[in-house]
């Protein structure tokens, strides 16, 4: 997983996009217990490459991959380093979740994680069992700094969402 | 049996009731959740290893460190 975060990195120093944050399971992981996930979701915010329908193009990320010999696909994930990588261009919450992700290393390489607040929210808009899963996982054992968890849930209208989960 | 009165003798020889023995169960999960992230990625590592040659998933790609 180092050398992938490298070439993550390496993407994002070269312009692929402005910035970007590991999300769902790995980052729910670094807050939680470890438990099973086959991929890693990294979460981008696209450097303006938006074309005249507002549709969101990733091919540049995927064209500078393949000429580094990346082009092994299974299902959505490319296989970078052995890992497999989806990446998912972040928009509202996600977007935010982006923006005001935690600074971490890994194996002494600099990455960025979402934060749980922002993960619970993005679990709870998603709603799968396997979402719920997690919203659980990180209420149980992270630490929530609950006021920015409610003012979250509040702007993005998850609210209700939240308070059904509880119960 | 009756989960109220039947008691358990930890590995570490204490004798507590179920409500206990599970109470400890999570307090584990929790210490679990400090590891550092690396220590995580090794465990989730063994988990994919599991997955493909205990569980038979062929399809679980064993990532490296």
């Amino acid at each position: 997983m180092k050398k992938t975060i490298e070439i993550i990195n390496e993407l994002k120093a070269n312009g692929h996009f402005k910035e970007y944050a590991i999300g769902g399971a790995i980052a729910a992981l670094k807050w939680t217990e470890p438990f099973f996930t086959r991929d890693l979701d990294v979460f981008i915010i696209p450097e303006g490459d938006v074309d005249e329908r507002q549709v969101i193009v990733l091919s540049s990320i995927y064209e500078y991959l393949k000429g580094k010999g990346y082009d092994a696909w299974t299902g959505q994930w490319l296989i970078i380093e052995g890992t497999p990588v989806e990446f998912i261009p972040a928009v509202g919450v996600a977007e935010e979740a982006v923006a005001n992700a935690v600074e971490t290393t890994f194996e002494g390489v600099k990455t960025r994680v979402m934060s749980p607040e922002y993960l619970i929210a993005l679990f709870l808009k998603a709603s799968r069992d396997k979402d719920k899963m997690k919203v659980r996982l990180l209420l149980d054992q992270a630490v929530i700094n609950t006021q920015r968890l409610r003012a979250i849930l509040t702007k993005y209208d998850l609210v209700e969402k939240y308070e059904r989960f509880g119960q | 049996m009756n989960e109220d009165k039947t008691k358990i003798l930890t590995a570490d020889k204490k004798v507590v009731t179920f409500e206990e023995f599970f109470a400890g169960d999570r307090e584990t999960h929790k210490q679990q959740a400090k590891l550092p992230f690396e220590e995580k990625i090794r465990i989730l590592i063994t988990l994919q290893n599991l997955a493909v040659n205990w569980g038979g998933k062929k399809d679980v790609i064993v990532w490296k460190m």
